[in-house]
């Protein structure tokens, strides 16, 4: 039996947590509250709940932005941006963990102590980087900068080392080569950790927003999702229930992409001890 | 095959962890590499098995020389203390895994792990996880993933330190059999003496990177080279009586009378270390040709286990049951041939008659 005392501690998590999750949840809300509403309907306040269910937002919204376009450059800078991430994650993570060589050590910290450096100092060298690759307006611009991440190979690295060193002995005595070794031993074991870190980097390409406003400014055939919403807001005028509606559009995805793979977020956020 | 080490040494900095060892490990038989931690038993298998690179000197298998030849090359298995296995990998796939990196055919591969995991009586747990095995079935399974491709020399670092008592001796005798039926030759650490006499044909006994004797088993217990290898080897400990020497008996330190132990070629006067085998203690109430009081007894199964006082040191032997002294009463002590054996004290070298 609980006392009181218990049950008023348990009230007040409880309350927390729920304002927490009110105030998380009151954006998305409004959003897709807003975006079955008249435009008349959404500025009059004059109710909580629309009316009717305005599907012909989605509509119009589809056809006035480019969207189905934007949602492909957004699949595509994803998918690419993430396959080679984990690659170079992979295999920059087995060097700095696993293999013996001078300088491994103080490299990985000058690399680390990088991490500090603001990400819009990052856009000037990347942008000069870019302009040098003649990638200027084509869409490799998007996914050449974000190939690799310190702060996934620090994860994995991390990882890497919590592995014993008579796996690497016992594969190698069964005749496996250093590579052998990390794709079919290190990897497979690192399923969890490589999963969260697949799905951060996929909500953080999918979101890449001022570095694709830069690039995508003078092109809109490269536009992803983020900056197509922002665009679309500018081109379609004043018209904020087509603006929620677009916006529901962009984050559909996302959440579906969330919705499937909590269960290996969530544990592999709170293994690694990382945030996102 | 035949495994051939010449002067082999390994240093860590300045400390040499195994020093100028040699030793040939005969076809097909079993060896004990044994010491207490820290003598370079260890560091020895890894030399073997090509983890480490040696220091000086040379390894032949057979005649061939494979001192700097990689792990891979060497065709040999290795099993691990903590056994290794890989974890998201179940039991076939763990012992498939050499075969699988061979690239031998998917059909023939599950055939012959199948065939190792019924000689270690692995065979009904092919689909679990390592986590859902018992330490003991953990060990069937990396004993059987070392021999599935076949080695010419099977390595096994302080196989059974991760289990239980009685496992233990289960797992020493499934050792042996699995030994035994692929014939390979085989080379285990261990620093748990009964162990190593229990099961192996020849035992290297280490102490601080020196090879101190390296023989039959048999032979290491009736016949040891110095002080060391007869305390090390034999339970109950030997019994080891410090005094000097003087025509042909010992004076023992703080014991009124010399006890004879016959004539060796020491000089008179020199102190050494008289050690017996408590079996070869004969205690008898009327003939014998030194007395001693009895201190204590303690009944252990058939036999009562008498500690005598010699002085400032003790005699431990086993007396029947039924013959079994008093305590606090004298009894007549001589010692067999077998089992006694006289090592300088300074040195722990041997003397011999």
């Amino acid at each position: 039996m609980k006392n009181t005392s218990d049950k008023l501690k348990d009230f007040f998590q409880y309350l927390t947590l729920f304002t927490g999750a009110a105030i998380m949840f009151l954006p998305f809300f409004w959003m897709i509250n807003s975006s079955f509403k008249t435009e008349k309907e959404l500025l009059s306040f004059q109710s909580f709940f629309p009316k009717e269910l305005l599907f012909d937002n989605f509509r119009q919204a589809w056809e006035m932005g480019d969207f189905l376009k934007y949602f492909g450059n957004s699949v595509f800078v994803t998918v690419v941006c993430v396959a080679l991430t984990m690659f170079v994650t992979i295999l920059a993570a087995y060097g700095f963990s696993k293999l013996r060589f001078p300088g491994r050590d103080l490299i990985f910290t000058v690399l680390v102590s990088m991490m500090m450096i603001p990400y819009e100092m990052l856009m000037l060298t990347n942008y000069e980087t870019i302009r040098h690759l003649h990638l200027f307006g084509k869409i490799w611009s998007l996914i050449v900068p974000f190939t690799s991440s310190i702060f996934y190979t620090y994860i994995l690295r991390n990882f890497f080392l919590s592995v014993p060193d008579s796996l690497y002995q016992s594969a190698r005595i069964d005749g496996a080569s250093d590579w052998q070794y990390l794709w079919e031993v290190m990897v497979p074991m690192a399923k969890p950790s490589l999963v969260t870190i697949a799905l951060l980097d996929a909500i953080t390409c999918w979101n890449s927003f001022m570095w694709t406003m830069l690039m995508s400014s003078g092109n809109r055939n490269i536009r992803t999702l983020p900056f197509g919403l922002t665009a679309f807001t500018s081109e379609a005028g004043v018209h904020y229930n087509l603006w929620m509606a677009g916006a529901t559009i962009v984050v559909i995805p996302m959440i579906i992409l969330f919705l499937f793979c909590r269960k290996s977020i969530i544990t592999g956020v709170s293994r690694g001890g990382l945030k996102g | 095959m035949e495994v051939r080490i010449e002067d082999l040494v390994k240093r860590f900095g300045d400390v040499v962890a195994v020093n100028h060892v040699n030793a040939t490990f005969e076809s097909g038989k079993l060896i004990a590499l044994l010491g207490p931690s820290g003598c370079g038993k260890s560091t020895m298998l890894n030399m073997l098995s090509g983890i480490l690179p040696v220091s000086e000197g040379r390894i032949y298998f057979d005649d061939q020389d494979v001192t700097s030849l990689s792990p891979d090359k060497r065709e040999v298995g290795l099993v691990f203390q903590n056994y290794a296995l890989y974890p998201h990998m179940t039991v076939l796939q763990n012992i498939c895994f050499p075969l699988k990196i061979k690239r031998i055919p998917k059909k023939e591969r599950i055939e012959r792990a199948k065939e190792y995991a019924r000689m270690v009586h692995i065979d009904d747990y092919l689909d679990r996880l390592p986590k859902e095995l018992s330490g003991g079935q953990q060990q069937r399974v990396a004993i059987a993933r070392a021999l599935v491709k076949e080695p010419k020399l099977l390595l096994l670092d302080e196989p059974l330190s991760n289990l239980d008592a009685k496992l233990r001796v289960e797992m020493r005798e499934e050792i042996r059999r699995i030994q035994r039926e692929s014939g390979v030759t085989t080379v285990f650490v261990t620093h748990d003496q009964e162990e190593a006499t229990s099961i192996s044909d020849y035992i290297m006994l280490m102490k601080l990177g020196v090879m101190q004797q390296f023989a039959a088993t048999r032979n290491l217990y009736n016949d040891p080279a110095n002080l060391f290898v007869a305390d090390f080897i034999g339970n109950p400990t030997i019994n080891q009586l410090h005094g000097i020497y003087e025509e042909g008996s010992i004076r023992a330190d703080g014991f009124a009378k010399a006890i004879p132990i016959g004539n060796y070629k020491i000089e008179d006067g020199t102190r050494i270390v008289f050690a017996s085998r408590p079996e070869s203690v004969l205690v008898s109430k009327k003939s014998g040709e030194t007395e001693m009081e009895v201190e204590e007894t303690y009944i252990s199964g058939k036999d009562t286990l008498c500690v005598l006082n010699a002085g400032d040191g003790f005699l431990r032997a086993y007396v029947d049951n039924e013959d079994a002294p008093e305590e606090k009463t004298a009894v007549r002590v001589s010692f067999r041939k077998k089992g006694v054996f006289v090592f300088s004290e300074e040195s722990g070298e041997r003397y011999y008659e």
